[in-house]
């Protein structure tokens, strides 16, 4: 049987108590192990890549089969961009139940103990939440392209797609924060979260432009913040002409646009990451 | 309390009152101090009150009124600071169970600010002294509770905290690892490195591990003082009477004979009685003129539980 070898060095504890840590050290510790419970397994790092490469190679090809171009961008390479607008939400909000779970096991309460601002679990969080949305987007545009899709080569397209991305990813763990502070079961989460991702993308033209929808509809994908994610997407990687872009803005200077889409998302972003970090403090302290 | 040297105290609780939403008053006005070095018990039954105090001691329960500091940092002021200068162990598990508990240890040790590099040390030091290191690279979700329970021990002590609070520490734990666990905190205390605030069930942890108890009832501090001198309020000896019918009528009917005094109490059929020099065969009479049938009679010296069943029974409301 294992003992305990009392006394403990007690020398030790007469030294100096640990200072305050520094907030860069608990951010990068806080997002290390956040890494750790999200990617102990192979599996955990493999399955999320399953669903972009399956778009990417079934899914994609086959509505191409049907539809071969839309606004003289191959429909395949079309598609795989709208995929995204699924894919980082849902990943996104799907990492809300590691949330619910630190809370249920009890570890959430030894990391309020730390001596750090609370708001960086949820900046570390979100370091998982950007890593698994980027390497899922690299991954989907990889089996795409292996599939036949052409994308840019311009590195100034490539920074709007992937300031587009951050700020989907963040706008969404943002989301997901604020709901797995409010919703105090993973059954209840599970219920209640796919919708918030998968709803606003079947309005925000993943399959086709936004103005081929009803008025109404086209009204109301303009103010959601994956509309002008994708519209952003395409402009960098695969339509210099910036089509999504004028049906949301309806102006001649794409660069414009996508400068004021960007900064819709950015907008976005900030707002429900400050409400997140807000709320996440809220509710767990009693 | 004062500090026992003149300095701060370690830890300076006044008024400390947590009214949660509902209405719910779970703390009711506490005041005490904890002297650097000190080992100080908060003994109580579930919901007194206990937990909710080390909540707000460690910052993750906000006070509804009242101050208090923990190694000189104000809990609502400056939580970080009482955060960086404590540690805690919780009544329930809350390590990262998929992690392994070599994991574990580091990450908490970097979250309380110890150096990178003299981290992979003290996880060897703790490791060591707690008999983890077998265990250290095997997931937690396969210690065993008490195994567990070592680990978190450990981990709050990798940081060297100035003022350790452990809430119900061996709750759970079979005999051995208690007993063990229970010469660890004898050991921190002995050598006055550390001030600890120890909630705990268990009395007889409290008469062998502290300094000075608070006794806890329904959000109040209802007895505080030595261990030593809490048992000295029930005199030296302790008759138990078990009879035949409920104790109450006949402890009513001892008080009226005045042979019993304060500290006398009743458990169902179970009557307790501090001796203050009534001789013995007065009692005895006493019982026979009620017309109850003794079943059992025990002598013994008081234990804290006396006192503890004593202050919490029906006469508290006169207690607090």
């Amino acid at each position: 049987m294992t003992t305990i070898t009392a006394p403990l060095d007690l020398r030790s504890t007469t030294r100096a108590a640990a200072s305050r840590p520094a907030r860069w050290s608990v951010f990068t510790t806080l997002s290390r192990r956040r890494f750790a419970l999200s990617a102990h397994t192979p599996r955990e790092i493999l399955v999320p890549l399953l669903t972009p490469i399956l778009f990417a190679d079934v899914i994609a090809p086959a509505l191409a089969k049907s539809i071969p171009a839309t606004r003289g961008i191959d429909y395949q390479s079309f598609v795989a961009v709208g995929t995204i607008g699924l894919l980082v939400p849902l990943s996104c909000i799907l990492g809300g139940i590691g949330m619910i779970v630190d809370r249920e096991s009890g570890a959430q309460r030894d990391l309020l103990a730390a001596p750090a601002p609370r708001s960086l679990m949820v900046f570390g969080n979100l370091t998982v939440a950007l890593a698994v949305s980027l390497f899922q987007v690299i991954a989907l545009i990889g089996a795409s392209a292996a599939r036949g899709s052409t994308f840019s080569t311009d590195v100034s397209g490539w920074l709007w797609a992937v300031a587009a991305v951050v700020g989907l990813a963040t706008f969404m763990h943002g989301l997901a924060e604020i709901l797995a502070a409010r919703i105090k079961k993973q059954e209840e989460y599970v219920g209640v979260a796919p919708p918030v991702a998968l709803l606003p993308w079947f309005l925000a033209g993943s399959f086709f432009p936004i103005s081929a929808m009803p008025a109404v509809l086209t009204a109301i994908a303009k103010v959601l913040p994956v509309t002008h994610v994708l519209a952003l997407l395409r402009y960098g990687v695969v339509d210099d002409n910036g089509h999504g872009l004028h049906d949301i803005w309806g102006m001649s200077n794409t660069t414009a646009m996508a400068t004021l889409s960007l900064a819709v998302v950015g907008v976005f972003a900030a707002a429900v990451l400050a409400l997140s970090t807000r709320v996440f403090t809220r509710e767990a302290i009693s | 309390m004062s500090g026992s040297n003149g300095r701060q105290p370690a830890i300076e609780v006044n008024g400390l009152t947590k009214v949660y939403s509902g209405g719910v008053e779970a703390v009711k006005g506490v005041t005490f101090d904890v002297a650097h070095g000190e080992v100080f018990g908060l003994l109580g039954p579930n919901g007194a009150g206990k937990s909710t105090t080390i909540g707000m001691l460690t910052t993750t329960v906000s006070p509804t009124s009242g101050t208090a500091r923990v190694a000189g940092c104000d809990v609502v002021t400056d939580p970080i600071g009482v955060r960086a200068a404590s540690a805690v162990v919780f009544q329930d598990p809350v390590v990262d169970r998929p992690l392994t508990g070599r994991r574990n240890l580091s990450i908490h040790a970097r979250l309380w600010g110890v150096a990178r590099a003299e981290v992979e040390a003290r996880v060897s030091e703790v490791a060591a002294r707690f008999g983890l290191v077998d265990l250290l690279d095997r997931a937690v979700e396969t210690y065993s509770g008490g195994q567990r329970r070592r680990l978190e021990i450990a981990r709050s002590l990798i940081s060297r905290p100035r003022v350790l609070f452990l809430d119900e520490p061996t709750v759970g734990l079979d005999p051995r690892i208690r007993f063990e666990l229970l010469d660890v905190i004898g050991g921190l205390r002995d050598a006055g490195a550390m001030t600890i605030v120890l909630t705990t069930h268990y009395l007889d942890e409290a008469e062998r591990l502290c300094d000075r108890v608070a006794i806890v009832h329904e959000g109040r501090i209802v007895a505080l003082d030595t261990p030593r001198a809490l048992l000295g309020q029930l005199g030296h000896e302790i008759v138990e009477l078990r009879i035949d019918a409920p104790g109450e009528p006949l402890l009513a009917f001892l008080r009226e004979r005045a042979l019993v005094g304060e500290g006398a109490f009743v458990l169902g059929s179970t009557l307790t009685l501090p001796r203050r020099g009534t001789p013995s065969r007065d009692l005895f009479a006493a019982v026979d003129d009620f017309g109850a049938a003794v079943i059992a009679v025990t002598t013994r010296p008081p234990s804290l539980d006396d006192v503890y069943l004593n202050l919490t029974g029906g006469r508290l409301p006169a207690a607090a």
